[in-house]
């Protein structure tokens, strides 16, 4: 009996291991704070930012590894549906959601759960969210990690990769018409850059010059596919030239970089509009649970990688300054397994969204024809259908 | 009490796997982040982790099992001081209830529609309010002016609506009555500008967007439904999008397949949108200054060849028209037309028609598509007893298609004949004049349908 072939998986073999662009910083034009040592030896002056804001990133950076961790795991044994890794990417967001004031929206991708942290969503509330339970700001209706909460100016995240730049914009460009402070970042992938959308948005912004941070996170691939098969230009951070649209690099693993140039950026906003940044980071993790990056990339690209893990980089840089102890390390390992620990077993015990709830918002106010659905849906249930 | 190990789903597509081995045997012990089992699916091989500390106590599913459904339990895990005897203690697996399919009733007989209706159609205009004649064009443009005078939120974007003053003059005056802040040229790029006038909705403004013309909202309509329609409710009600998208929709006069179709149904099928699609002047300004103040994002769907047309507009400082309301233009007892926008045109020159003929046809002007005003669509219907749709787009799934299938849940036992169609030819629109005119439905069709309803 002839057996059959399974689908083909992935065409060809993995790619040969690229070297982390980090490894050439300086030649690349990638602006650094930190060397991979955690150094402040790069180009850029080291911010002095004060301790506890220093404590605050750092323990925001821990503490959203030990979610991505803790979430994997859950998903990996069917307790949730779904994952998207931030691993490797912590610096690149918590970073530069920090540089940015209380009041700026956030425009969320989908790697950038720290934001939340930042803004002062419960972990509690973000488990609610990744188990699709009542009682957290989207009402069950996200997948894991398609986070956000207009009460923290942190807009939801649009499944479409990139579709949602304009918006950003938009939302800027309508601040800057009703002359009010508040300034915007979006981020978005290296893959996102091929979306239309996103030169709709750079164009317009060049031309009216909203007040916004466009910031991509250039985490060397887009599922399958490298950097070098999204764009032949030299660096994202250059398509901002056609647009006359500010534009750099950064080192994304750098959290100091990072902050210093998007906190530059927000300051100049109001005056010289749009920025893009590009950080060069890398995603270490697969691109979600339904992913296996080992057929299309090397351990030994990823290894490399885990050089400039921007955690112990943090880590030696506040330990030189004698702001860091291995007994605070300890500590903070353990509060956050705590934390996690009692968020987890809250959120998975919290109900699931009431039937008859999926009718509400569809529109401002119910039609007769939500009003019917919702009627008969209940009927049904009440009864037996 | 045990804990049940169950068959993870590795991706949301995943429904059964093969437990291909256990790294793990009975009595071991095992701690989070601990391999305990490797998992086959069609796409990957996939290495499970423990997520609880615990002892293995029992393997319930032996490896090599094949198509073992997702959340079967697969292993039992004693904790901390729990012994082998306290294994058939395990909870079964957590129960999905199936959800109920969304049915619609087989035959209801109560047309439960109407009871949830909104009211009666009031009088939208006083007695004894003076008309003046105004076209479409000035209708749609006053309309604008005396929103964005009401409210300064309120601007107007979109290809050539500044200086040019719009490709089909919509927007005449308004640069100069409003200024570059609240006129706005922008680039041509349908799916880019109408993402910045949703951001824009999202920031506070209230956009009107002009597309030049419906055919390239094609464009955009990742943006209008996928973003616009959908952000309400995907922000958990957090983040309304109270935005205008309007523009010239069908078949204007040759200019063939890709500027002449109909997207009325395209929207009309989507929630979180509210389509209109006026057919005179008054309606024009009355429905575009609701669709302003709507909190939700409207399609207001505008017709070429109307434009120019003069009609009796209320002479009114606010004459506002409800969305969700049909409008009798013509009363009669035979037979009911239901149509929207220019076909209403076509359909009232059936009605003289038919009139000649001895049928009384009742006109039926739906307005709004999403909502439907069902109650005022079975009220006719219960009257007539007959029932013909019109509309210029394909039948295929279109406005009829829906019409039809509603009055026949609702009014089945009113119906004295099937309800029928008339639409445009199933075709993309061709050039010729003589092919275009044979690709568009017109009064002779129109009363030549409503006769085999009263089988005639």
């Amino acid at each position: 009996m002839p057996t059959e072939t399974p689908p083909a998986q992935f065409l060809g073999d993995p790619r040969p291991a690229v070297p982390p662009p980090l490894d050439r910083a300086r030649e690349l034009g990638i602006h650094q704070v930190l060397d991979i040592e955690g150094r402040p030896r790069g180009d850029l002056p080291d911010p002095d930012l004060p301790p506890a804001t220093l404590h605050r990133m750092y323990r925001t950076m821990v503490l959203v590894r030990a979610i991505d961790e803790r979430g994997w795991r859950l998903q990996r044994s069917g307790r949730m549906e779904f994952w998207i890794p931030s691993r490797g990417q912590e610096a690149a967001h918590v970073g530069s959601a920090m540089a940015m004031d209380a009041d700026d929206w956030i425009f969320l991708a989908d790697r950038e759960p720290g934001a939340m942290l930042l803004r002062g969503a419960s972990l509690q509330s973000l488990f609610a969210q990744f188990f699709g339970r009542a009682g957290e700001p989207l009402k069950g209706r996200r997948l894991p990690l398609l986070l956000g909460d207009r009460a923290l100016n942190i807009v939801p995240c649009m499944t479409q990769v990139g579709a949602y730049i304009p918006h950003a914009a938009g939302a800027a460009w309508a601040a800057k018409l009703r002359g009010d402070g508040t300034r915007f970042i979006v981020y978005f992938g290296d893959g996102a850059t091929s979306r239309g959308e996103f030169h709709s948005a750079m164009n317009f912004a060049g031309i009216h010059r909203p007040p916004i941070i466009f910031f991509c996170q250039n985490n060397g691939w887009a599922v399958s596919t490298p950097t070098d098969r999204q764009t032949a230009s030299a660096s994202f951070a250059e398509k901002g030239e056609a647009y006359a649209v500010d534009n750099l690099r950064v080192d994304g693993n750098d959290p100091l970089a990072v902050y210093a140039v998007t906190r530059q950026a927000r300051e100049r906003a109001g005056e010289r509009g749009a920025s893009l940044i590009e950080a060069v980071t890398y995603r270490l993790g697969f691109h979600t649970s339904s992913d296996n990056p080992d057929l299309y990339r090397l351990p030994a690209e990823v290894a490399a990688w885990e050089r400039w893990d921007p955690i112990p980089r943090l880590r030696r840089y506040l330990e030189d300054k004698g702001l860091w102890s291995p007994a605070d390390e300890e500590e903070l390992v353990a509060q956050c397994q705590a934390e996690i620990e009692g968020a987890v077993a809250a959120a998975e015990a919290m109900p699931p969204p009431e039937p008859g709830g999926q009718f509400d918002d569809v529109l401002a106010a119910p039609t007769w024809r939500l009003e019917e659905q919702r009627a008969r849906l209940l009927a049904d249930l009440d009864g037996g259908g | 009490m045990p804990i049940s190990i169950l068959m993870p789903a590795l991706s949301p597509t995943m429904t059964e796997g093969t437990v291909a081995n256990w790294l793990v045997a009975e009595g071991d012990k095992v701690g989070p982040g601990d391999l305990i089992a490797e998992i086959e699916t069609d796409k990957a091989t996939m290495e499970v982790e423990a997520v609880d500390e615990g002892v293995v106590g029992r393997i319930l599913v032996p490896a090599g099992t094949e198509n073992v459904a997702v959340n079967t339990p697969i292993a039992l895990l004693l904790a901390d001081g729990e012994a082998a005897s306290d294994l058939d203690a395990a909870p079964p697996p957590p129960a999905i209830p199936a959800a109920p399919a969304v049915a619609e009733p087989p035959a209801p007989a109560v047309p439960a529609a109407v009871a949830a209706a909104p009211p009666p159609l009031e009088a939208e205009v006083p007695a004894g309010t003076a008309m003046v004649a105004m076209t479409v064009r000035d209708a749609l443009r006053d309309a604008m002016a005396e929103e964005m005078r009401r409210d300064g939120n309120v601007f107007l974007m979109g290809e050539e609506v500044a200086e040019y003053q719009g490709a089909y003059k919509i927007s005449q005056g308004l640069l100069d009555e409003f200024g570059p802040r609240r006129v706005i040229d922008t680039p041509i790029t349908e799916h880019g500008f109408t993402g910045l006038g949703v951001g824009a909705a999202f920031g506070g403004l209230r956009p009107i967007v002009e597309f030049m013309t419906f055919n390239f909202a094609m464009q955009a309509v990742d943006q209008i439904v996928n973003s616009a329609a959908k952000t309400l409710y995907m922000s958990g009600g957090q983040m309304n999008c109270p935005i205008v998208f309007r523009g010239a929709n069908g078949a204007a006069s040759r200019v063939a397949a890709q500027h002449s179709q109909c997207y009325a149904s395209w929207y009309a099928h989507c929630p979180g949108l509210s389509v209109v699609a006026p057919y005179d002047a008054a309606d024009a300004k009355g429905l575009l200054k609701s669709a302003i103040r709507e909190p939700n994002p409207v399609i207001f769907l505008e017709n070429e060849i109307l434009y120019g047309r003069s009609f009796e507009v209320p002479d009114l400082d606010d004459h506002v028209v409800p969305i969700g309301r049909a409008r009798i233009v013509r009363s009669g007892s035979d037979v009911t037309i239901v149509a929207f926008s220019i076909a209403v045109d076509w359909s009232l020159q059936a009605a003289e028609l038919l009139a000649a003929e001895g049928i009384s046809a009742e006109v039926v002007d739906l307005r709004s598509l999403r909502p439907l005003d069902l109650p005022t669509l079975l009220q006719s219907v219960a009257k007539t007893n007959r029932c013909v749709t019109v509309e210029e787009g394909w039948l295929g799934c279109g406005i009829g298609a829906e019409v039809a299938a509603r009055v026949m849940a609702a009014a089945f036992d009113d119906l004295d004949a099937p309800v029928a169609r008339v639409g445009g030819a199933d075709v993309p629109m061709p050039y010729a004049a003589n092919l275009e005119k044979l690709a568009l439905p017109d009064a002779e069709a129109i009363a030549a349908a409503a006769r085999a309803t009263c089988y005639r």
